[in-house]
């Protein structure tokens, strides 16, 4: 395969990590709550279409 | 460099290129994982799967275990259950629900399918492999000459066209002649519609004096909403002078295959489904390629509704051979009809798209159609309504209708009755063509 997948896969978990933390940080903050969970959604995707391919 | 270029047709040359054991690996863990989630979150699920262990799913065989979901089994579950609406299939918090659809109803009461902002991502993520195989590219312009009202179909590929960053238009509003002239105006480039109602748009321009071939700029077709016979998609791209793909989905699973450039079969999109055959007697035991059976399929990453094996009662074939294009996903030849729709008439199974493929190859001179089947005493009878061409004589009907009659013996072992009816007469669809009318009772 031509692509690192691992290197990938750290940096789709760095996302959903610094995202879960700015979540915290955000805590009552709607508008960060919410484009936060957007951001979540997509590393969602991104480990199911990248992440999971990883043997 | 080179092989840059050569992932370029695809939406992610990662998954879409594995080889197959690894997308059955992968489909296998996440079935299993998708069952535990629907035994732990649906009330619906966790009855029907009582005393079945995710843990105990490791092969395609383990899954073939598993009871198939029907329609009819949706339905009760929603019907007068909490939460409104979804009831007892809904396997996350109603405060998480953003996205609303619905079936159409055709075949008993609809089912409400809502999504989480999460799981409607996911069915986009899906068409835009559908989309990308089909050739639209962010240098298209998309025209979408629907309303797209409670139906997930246009939705779907409303917002993977968006994703993919194709430029736009919505001409739901207009009508007919409008988005017409609309699509010229604009000069879209690709185009999302239904077969039946690209070549009502194909018989409008033409009307208005705009031969779609020569005038317009639609390069490419893709088709949502109804199944489409392959002599349906040979006469749109005659039509439009465009290539024309088509696709399968529904509410319930969402698109789940699509046409890539080869135009042979459609891909499915593994391993997003876990897609099975099953046989058309029984509906329950799994059946080899290359034999028609019924599809069932499997959404594995779409949490809100789970749906585990779900009887989509599709009758098709999966082919065999590799496809040139290089996705190693499963492929299907075309939806060859409903088991809904399926009649045995005098001791042969007939399926109304038959008429479709008889008269879309070999019948240009036919504008519109109809099949009706009643009851005279104890002998059924298929009644086949044509409109044709307004500039042909009766003697040319009647040569027609003769020509019309052997060929449809020849495909159906069937005798049809032939009626000429008034141009105009028969009705035009958008959406859901409706060419079949059962007047017998079942």
């Amino acid at each position: 395969m031509e692509y690192d997948l691992k290197a990938m896969d750290l940096e789709i978990k760095a996302i959903e990590e610094r995202t879960l933390r700015l979540k915290e940080l955000g805590a009552g903050i709607e508008a960060v709550q919410s484009n936060a969970d957007s951001i979540l959604t997509f590393t969602y995707i991104l480990k199911r279409t990248i992440s999971d391919v990883i043997e | 460099m080179e092989s840059t270029e050569k992932n370029k047709k695809y939406w992610n040359p990662v998954i879409e290129t594995l080889p197959r054991e690894r997308l059955i690996e992968i489909e296998v863990k996440r079935f299993s994982e998708v069952l535990r989630w629907a035994k732990e979150n649906s009330p619906f699920y966790k009855r029907k799967l009582y005393g079945i262990e995710p843990e105990d799913i490791r092969t395609l065989e383990d899954v073939a275990k598993v009871p198939i979901t029907e329609k009819d089994e949706l339905r009760e579950a929603q019907a007068g259950k909490e939460p409104y609406l979804y009831g007892d299939l809904l396997a996350v918090p109603s405060e998480n629900l953003s996205v609303f659809h619905q079936t159409s109803g055709t075949t008993g009461k609809p089912v409400y399918i809502p999504d989480t902002y999460e799981s409607w991502q996911w069915v986009v993520e899906v068409w835009c492999y559908i989309l990308y195989a089909a050739g639209f590219r962010s240098t298209d312009r998309v025209f979408l000459p629907f309303v797209y009202n409670v139906y997930i179909a246009f939705w779907q590929g409303h917002y993977a066209a968006e994703k993919l960053r194709c430029n736009l238009v919505p001409g739901g509003a207009l009508e007919t002649k409008g988005r017409i002239q609309k699509m010229l105006e604009v000069r879209a480039t690709a185009l999302m519609n239904t077969p039946t109602y690209g070549l009502h748009m194909a018989e409008v321009a033409k009307e208005m004096g705009i031969d779609p071939k020569r005038d317009l700029y639609i390069k490419k077709m893709i088709c949502a909403g109804e199944p489409m016979p392959e002599p349906t998609r040979l006469r749109l791209e005659e039509e439009w002078g465009a290539h024309v793909y088509n696709h399968i989905g529904g509410t319930e699973p969402g698109g789940w295959a699509g046409m890539c450039s080869e135009k042979k079969g459609m891909h499915v999109i593994e391993p997003h489904y876990l897609f099975e055959m099953v046989d058309l007697e029984t509906m329950s035991k799994p059946i080899p390629s290359g034999v028609k059976g019924v599809a069932v399929i499997t959404p594995l990453c779409r949490r809100c509704i789970p749906l585990i094996r779900f009887n989509l009662k599709d009758i098709m074939m999966v082919m065999d051979e590799p496809c040139s294009c290089g996705r190693t996903s499963i492929r299907v030849d075309q939806v060859e009809g409903r088991v809904d729709d399926l009649r045995k008439i005098r001791g042969v199974f007939f399926s109304p798209n038959m008429v479709e493929e008889v008269i879309r190859a070999k019948f240009p001179e036919v504008v519109e159609f109809e099949t009706i089947l009643t009851q005279e005493e104890v002998m059924p009878v298929l009644t086949l309504k044509i409109e044709m061409d307004p500039g042909l004589s009766e003697d040319q009907h009647k040569k027609i209708r003769a020509r019309m009659r052997e060929e449809l013996k020849v495909k159906t072992n069937l005798t049809f009755e032939i009626e000429s009816v008034k141009p105009g007469s028969l009705p035009r669809y958008t959406l859901k063509s409706a060419r079949f009318k059962d007047l017998t009772k079942r």
